[in-house]
């Protein structure tokens, strides 16, 4: 790599390159969202990718999906392809471990990420990424928007952070089970959610930032609670007021003691 | 096979600040950490730490051949820890710290001296992983003895799940 490669972000600091290479990222979700999300990664020097959308790339992801052209619609190429197409293309020795297909298929590589990147439609499929986040321990940074309403539509979205041993999407009021019953009544199914491309860029870039600042700790805060809440109309992104109010001081959901391969109970 | 131990910041943060702190005759700390294991592909294995148990003063023994020594009680204790955390398979971990920044690992004295523990942690805890994980001020090492082995995996790297990541390898290809 030339020495000019990161000179740009040098101030994140002396190791920030090592350690941004270290790290180990995994992506479910290579949409509207995570496309984004590659795409910053492996500029920024990412070198180890775990990914995983089992999607074709069709014409109507075209208004949003960042590297996907009209002849990947053509050729039927996979979200998959097009994310490794990125990749190398800016990391051509970076070590990728991509799966067309469920996460939950194939959940052992998963594991090996320090820090994972949800961007799925469901709250159930949030919620399951959550919780293998927390019993293998690695940073969960959940990124979505939505378009409610009419005259005028409202862009909304949120970016979360969900570390071990910090507050949970659950704490932040984000996962609820009314929300997760709801979807399930529809069969689990999100629906065609309204994307646009703008939105999840301002989403993504907001996501890998904080990724940035838990490799290299340029920022010198210490670990946050983060649920940063997107309005789309007025282009602000701000703490979540839920956040804000929040007066709990640890997670009740999951213990510290909640980790690894589950082992069966002797009844 | 992969071997990876990970811990939070907390947790981390947790054991160096117990372990820094001066003993009234010992020259070194050691703490109990305790593990469980987790799955990662072709066989890898990850080992999450769960808690850490920090060595009362008076369970030191005087021994000026070595930095610390833990006597009978702290050993007791660590027996009935890891009997009790067998319905989790929940294995015990020595740590110590070297007081130098860098990569770490077994002194020659550390090798001597901590592997005899395993054999017993293994008879009650037959289920659980049990090992060493030796810090530096920036780096640690780390290895595992995994049920029914009788010698260690040595850990390919640690990692600290806080901010910011700590990433410490150990130069075994991954």
């Amino acid at each position: 790599m030339s020495k000019d490669r990161f000179s740009r972000q040098s101030f994140l600091g002396p190791d920030s390159e090592a350690r941004i290479a270290r790290c180990t990222v995994g992506v479910v979700g290579l949409g509207g969202g995570g496309s984004h999300i590659v795409q910053q990664l492996a500029h920024i020097g990412f070198q180890r990718f775990v990914i995983y959308d089992g999607d074709v790339v069709e014409d109507s992801n075209l208004n949003r999906l960042v590297g996907a052209t009209s002849v990947d619609v053509a050729a039927e190429f996979t979200k998959l392809y097009v994310a490794k197409r990125m990749i190398f293309g800016l990391q051509p020795h970076a070590w990728v471990r991509g799966f067309a297909g469920r996460w939950q298929d194939n959940p052992e590589p998963l594991r090996e990420c320090q820090i994972v990147f949800g961007c799925v439609d469901s709250y159930q499929g949030r919620h399951e990424l959550e919780v293998s986040c927390r019993r293998y321990m690695m940073h969960y940074i959940d990124i979505g928007m939505d378009v409610h309403g009419e005259n005028p539509p409202v862009i909304g979205g949120q970016v979360i952070l969900s570390s071990p041993g910090g507050l949970c999407m659950r704490c932040m009021g984000f996962l609820t089970d009314e929300k997760m019953t709801e979807e399930a009544k529809r069969y689990g199914k999100a629906g065609a959610r309204p994307q646009v491309v703008w939105a999840n860029g301002v989403l993504a870039s907001t996501a890998v930032g904080l990724a940035v600042d838990l490799v290299t700790g340029w920022t010198g805060r210490p670990l946050p609670n983060v649920y940063l809440s997107y309005d789309g109309n007025k282009g602000t992104v701000k703490e979540s007021a839920t956040l804000r109010h929040l007066n709990l001081a640890a997670c009740p959901h999951y213990s510290e003691g909640d980790v690894g391969d589950p082992v069966p109970v002797e009844l | 096979m992969t071997v990876e131990i990970r811990m939070t910041g907390s947790q981390y943060d947790q054991i160096h600040r117990d372990l820094a702190r001066p003993h009234p005759f010992a020259a070194e700390r050691i703490g109990f950490v305790f593990g469980r294991t987790g799955s990662l592909a072709n066989g890898g294995k990850l080992v999450l730490l769960t808690r850490y148990h920090s060595i009362p003063d008076e369970q030191y023994v005087e021994d000026e051949t070595v930095g610390a020594r833990i006597g009978g009680d702290a050993l007791t204790w660590a027996m009935q820890a890891v009997y009790h955390g067998r319905p989790a398979r929940e294995g015990i971990f020595h740590v110590h710290v070297h007081p130098h920044k860098g990569k770490t690992g077994m002194s020659l004295i550390d090798r001597h001296e901590i592997p005899k523990l395993m054999p017993g942690f293994q008879s009650v805890g037959r289920e659980a992983a049990h090992g060493i994980i030796i810090l530096s001020r920036d780096h640690g090492a780390g290895w595992v003895w995994f049920p029914s082995c009788k010698e260690p995996a040595a850990a390919h790297g640690v990692s600290v799940i806080g901010k910011p990541l700590g990433i410490f390898e150990v130069g075994v290809g991954r």
